[in-house]
């Protein structure tokens, strides 16, 4: 079972798709998650989920605004993709009949 | 980012390996933090990078078995051969003579014996847990000072407790290079600092704890390679590298 952070992380990667590395990761969990995130955080998190198989990562192109140096792509496997549904279901499931939850589910989808 | 504070960040980010680096530093700048935010971005990564690596036993046995007490030991025994060469070469020695018998022929295995235990000290260290090597030989040398002072007292050399540093650093420069030696050469190596060990103890002159100096070396037998493909250079090390 993922951890929260873990699941906010490959969420994040996910939906950034081809363009998911460190810093539009660690931008996108800053605007979704409304909390800072380290990069110390970000990192040790990716290099866990890598060794979980739930990641992969290569080092991409160099870019100018990065003063020259690579990227850390990322990108959730199947495996990945699998655990967070399954974080996302338990979620749901463990939320349907809190007050807070009551209605919700409906009107999101 | 252009701020001063710029190669300091450059310097918290060495412990990490180099596309890491890459990576964390073009994201800092990506992401437009200030020199300060940066420096302590990188610091908390390195540290976390740390905490996480002595998960594992490895940093813990280079540590407490065979770096702290082999430094403290051989702290000893460089300051012991240097009395026994001033004794011999009539130099007016310190207050300490260790056994005040040893000839020159037992010197030279003296010397052979602390240019070895040191080596394989160095070796072990390195290649038990490279990541935390800078930390674990920092902590090693706080026994300097704890002994120092109790050391110096003994011989006329400001610089005796120290003769180990030299082949220790080799040590560790071939552990980091090398990882694990063949099984011949490990062998034979122990077999001879055992061997030259087992004289010095029939001759008394050899005190009872530098017996433990023998564990590196028989150490390295225990994880030696058996053919020259088994891990030589760039060899995985599961645990380390899936923290």
């Amino acid at each position: 079972m993922l951890g929260e952070f873990e699941y906010l992380l490959i969420t994040t990667a996910a939906r950034l798709g081809e363009n998911a590395y460190g810093a539009a990761i660690r931008e996108g969990i800053e605007e979704i998650a409304q909390r800072k995130c380290s990069i110390g955080a970000l990192y040790t998190t990716i290099e866990r989920l890598e060794g979980k198989g739930l990641l992969t990562t290569w080092m991409g192109e160099a870019t100018a605004e990065r003063g020259g140096r690579a990227k850390r792509m990322v990108r959730v496997t199947g495996k990945g993709t699998r655990a967070a549904k399954e974080f996302y279901d338990a979620v749901m499931r463990v939320s349907s009949g809190a007050s807070w939850a009551v209605g919700r589910s409906e009107r999101l989808s | 980012m252009t701020s001063n504070l710029w190669p300091l960040v450059e310097l918290a980010g060495r412990p990490l390996d180099r596309d890491e680096r890459e990576a964390v530093l073009g994201d800092s700048l990506e992401a437009g933090d200030s020199a300060c935010q940066a420096l302590f971005g990188v610091l908390g990564f390195v540290f976390r990078r740390q905490l996480l690596l002595w998960k594992s036993w490895r940093p813990w046995l280079a540590l407490f078995v065979f770096g702290l007490p082999g430094s403290y030991l051989l702290m000893i025994v460089s300051v012991s051969v240097t009395c026994t060469y001033e004794r011999l070469m009539g130099l007016p020695i310190g207050h300490w003579a260790p056994t005040g018998h040893e000839g020159f022929a037992l010197l030279l295995c003296h010397i052979f014996l602390l240019i070895a235990w040191s080596w394989t000290s160095g070796f072990i260290l390195a290649s038990l847990s490279p990541k935390t090597l800078w930390l674990n030989a920092a902590l090693c040398l706080l026994m300097v000072p704890i002994c120092d002072d109790h050391l110096r007292k003994m011989t006329l050399s400001m610089f005796a407790q120290y003769l180990f540093l030299l082949p220790a650093i080799w040590g560790v420069c071939q552990g980091v290079r090398i990882v694990r030696l063949r099984r011949t050469p490990a062998f034979l190596l122990a077999a001879t600092i055992t061997v030259l060990m087992i004289a010095a103890w029939t001759n008394s002159a050899l005190w009872i704890l530098n017996w433990l100096l023998l564990c590196p070396a028989w150490y390295l037998v225990a994880t030696a390679r058996r053919t020259a493909r088994d891990g030589s250079r760039r060899v995985q090390r599961p645990v380390e590298t899936s923290l």
